[in-house]
């Protein structure tokens, strides 16, 4: 079945679909990890001490933001216990960050996962955190699960560098994904090496890019301290949390409805198209904990 | 004329002032791009990108800095890649620069020129500056800009605002128009979008200039078909946000005015558009 193409027109005449913006969509199958009610959950936690003075992490933050929010997202009575809920002693695990030198995974996150996931009984001998190289490396070859984990930020292609994008290393040739913005990063999802392996994604919003220029599509005045994370099972539900969060910025800061450019059509298309999640806000049930000052959704 | 353009390697600055060379420069073209800016390139080829010369300067105690000149082809093509990170009006540097803490960008003749240095110090900041200078005096010449903004009404003009493009992606720029090329553009295309502001006036002016008229034509069929289909080529449209728009073709060239305030603006900017296009001195734009 042809996708079905969008303009602006349609979103005006569709009063439900304007309320949803630029991105987000129509005809929504059931999310593949959609709880009871239909809904995917995705926790936004915020702690204002999370950074210090030059926007490095603090540790002991950021693991109790981490606890915090997978306990909320699985209803488990403490941190240990939710872990277990993601992991099992004998899973070989990966935890996919993000290498990019302006921007990566914070090494503080990391550890915090690798000590979590070892707290659930894995040996640290089957954990591997990388980026790029997974396709060489003998845990991620043979992980039974992932743990996927990046910051948000605004792309040159694919309008945002989402979780959903963070898979692009998986494939022996990532710019065979490029095409049209990106429109088709969640087949990446679907491929043997990936598919139906993924625990918990975490996309960190510490300090997120929302605005890109240049060639290295970074400026220190596009970053922001919004001192949070967003966790959820649904990628696609914490993606389309982290863009609506990204594109309020955008209008705060320009004055104007700004929209991402190119737009980050991939995140609905990870809905509509390849039926990954859910990208629709009315089908997200969003717990939103800690510090709620320039919240921005 | 084209043998007196220096070639881009030849472009890098020396090091100097305690500033030095460690890493390797790097070279690419059009087939190796993505290995420097995996998921960035296409924006660089939709210019007609040539070839990219990169030079890292360090010094300790200040964050490195980042020179990537880049070749596009053709002066129009290096505004046009430039214009998509233009906040304000400024030329401090070449023919526009814009500069924000930790990043340099501008452009001259046929050459994009961006030094990245973050987090910025009074150091990095002043040898970047430097670097810059000394870049914009190995460019002899100066290049020119795309004929047609020649075409836009200089009144209510956000100047900042004007855009040069050949691919459909950046139509949407400030306004989401559609997710798909609905309006046909391609490399054979010259694209051109401005917004205007006057008190509470606004709109925003997309010139679209294809390689004939019939394929202005087929665009504009499949604009109004799918945007604008109300239209009767009376004047403009109002849509169910109360903004106007209306699209008007003149041999190759589609004029259309968008998320416009009311449809006295989006009349007067067609009108004088009409007018441009059809002066003497504009007439070899059109085909």
């Amino acid at each position: 079945m042809k996708d079905k193409l969008f303009t602006r027109r349609e979103f005006l005449k569709d009063s439900s679909a304007a309320a949803v913006g630029t991105a987000l969509y129509l005809n929504l199958p059931d999310a593949l990890f959609a709880a009871a009610d239909g809904k995917s959950r995705v926790v936004l936690i915020r702690d204002e001490n999370v950074l210090d003075e030059k926007n490095r992490v603090r540790y002991e933050v950021i693991r109790d933001m981490l606890d915090t929010a997978v306990v909320r997202l699985l209803d488990a009575p403490d941190a240990a216990a939710a872990w277990k809920k993601l992991v099992r002693p004998d899973d070989v695990v990966g935890i996919k960050t993000n290498s990019w030198n302006y921007l990566p995974t914070p090494a503080e996150l990391e550890r915090c996962i690798s000590e979590r996931v070892q707290g659930a009984g894995v040996p640290e001998k089957n954990i591997s955190i990388r980026d790029r190289g997974v396709l060489s490396d003998p845990i991620f070859k043979s992980a039974t699960a992932l743990i996927n984990t990046r910051p948000m930020r605004a792309h040159h292609w694919a309008g945002v560098g989402t979780l959903l994008k963070n898979y692009i290393l998986f494939v022996p040739r990532p710019s065979d994904y490029h095409p049209d913005s990106c429109a088709d990063l969640a087949s990446i999802w679907k491929m043997p090496l990936v598919k139906g392996k993924t625990r918990l994604n975490i996309l960190v919003m510490l300090t997120p890019l929302f605005h890109g220029v240049g060639p290295h599509n970074y400026s220190p005045q596009y970053v922001w301290a919004y001192k949070g994370l967003l966790a959820g099972i649904d990628p696609v539900a914490v993606d389309s949390v982290g863009l609506r969060i990204i594109q309020a910025k955008r209008k705060a800061f320009f004055g104007d409805d700004r929209p991402l450019n190119p737009p980050a059509k991939h995140i609905a298309l990870a809905d509509t198209r390849h039926h990954l999640g859910t990208a629709d806000p009315a089908r997200i049930e969003l717990i939103k904990l800690g510090w709620q000052e320039d919240l921005l959704i | 004329m084209e043998n007196q353009q220096p070639d881009v390697t030849g472009l890098l600055p020396a090091p100097a002032g305690g500033w030095q060379a460690e890493l390797p420069d790097q070279f690419f073209d059009r087939h190796n791009l993505y290995d420097y800016i995996d998921g960035g390139a296409e924006l660089y080829l939709s210019y007609g990108f040539a070839a990219l010369a990169n030079r890292t300067y360090s010094r300790p105690g200040q964050p490195d800095i980042i020179l990537d000149i880049f070749d596009m082809g053709d002066s129009r093509n290096a505004f046009g890649v430039f214009s998509h990170a233009r906040e304000t009006i400024d030329t401090t540097f070449g023919q526009g620069s814009q500069y924000n803490p930790g990043l340099l960008l501008f452009w001259k003749d046929r050459y994009f020129i961006s030094l990245l240095g973050s987090p910025v110090t009074n150091e990095s900041q002043k040898f970047m500056f430097a670097l810059a200078r000394e870049i914009e005096k190995s460019i002899p010449q100066t290049g020119e800009l795309p004929a047609l903004l020649s075409l836009l009404p200089q009144q209510s003009l956000v100047k900042e605002s004007v855009k040069f493009f050949h691919h459909y992606i950046w139509l949407n720029t400030y306004h989401f128009i559609a997710d798909h090329n609905l309006l046909h553009i391609n490399e054979k295309t010259d694209a051109v979008l401005a917004k205007y502001a006057d008190g509470a006036g606004r709109a925003l002016l997309l010139l679209l200039n294809y390689r004939d008229a019939q394929t202005a034509d087929s665009a504009r069929t499949d604009f109004i078909r799918e945007y604008l289909p109300e239209y009767s080529g009376n004047g403009a449209v109002q849509l169910e946000d109360s903004t106007w728009a209306d699209c008007r073709q003149r041999g190759s060239l589609l004029i259309i005015v968008l998320n416009a305030s009311g449809a006295g603006i989006t009349g007067g900017l067609i009108r004088e558009v009409r007018q441009k296009a059809e002066a003497p001195q504009n007439q070899q734009i059109l085909k």
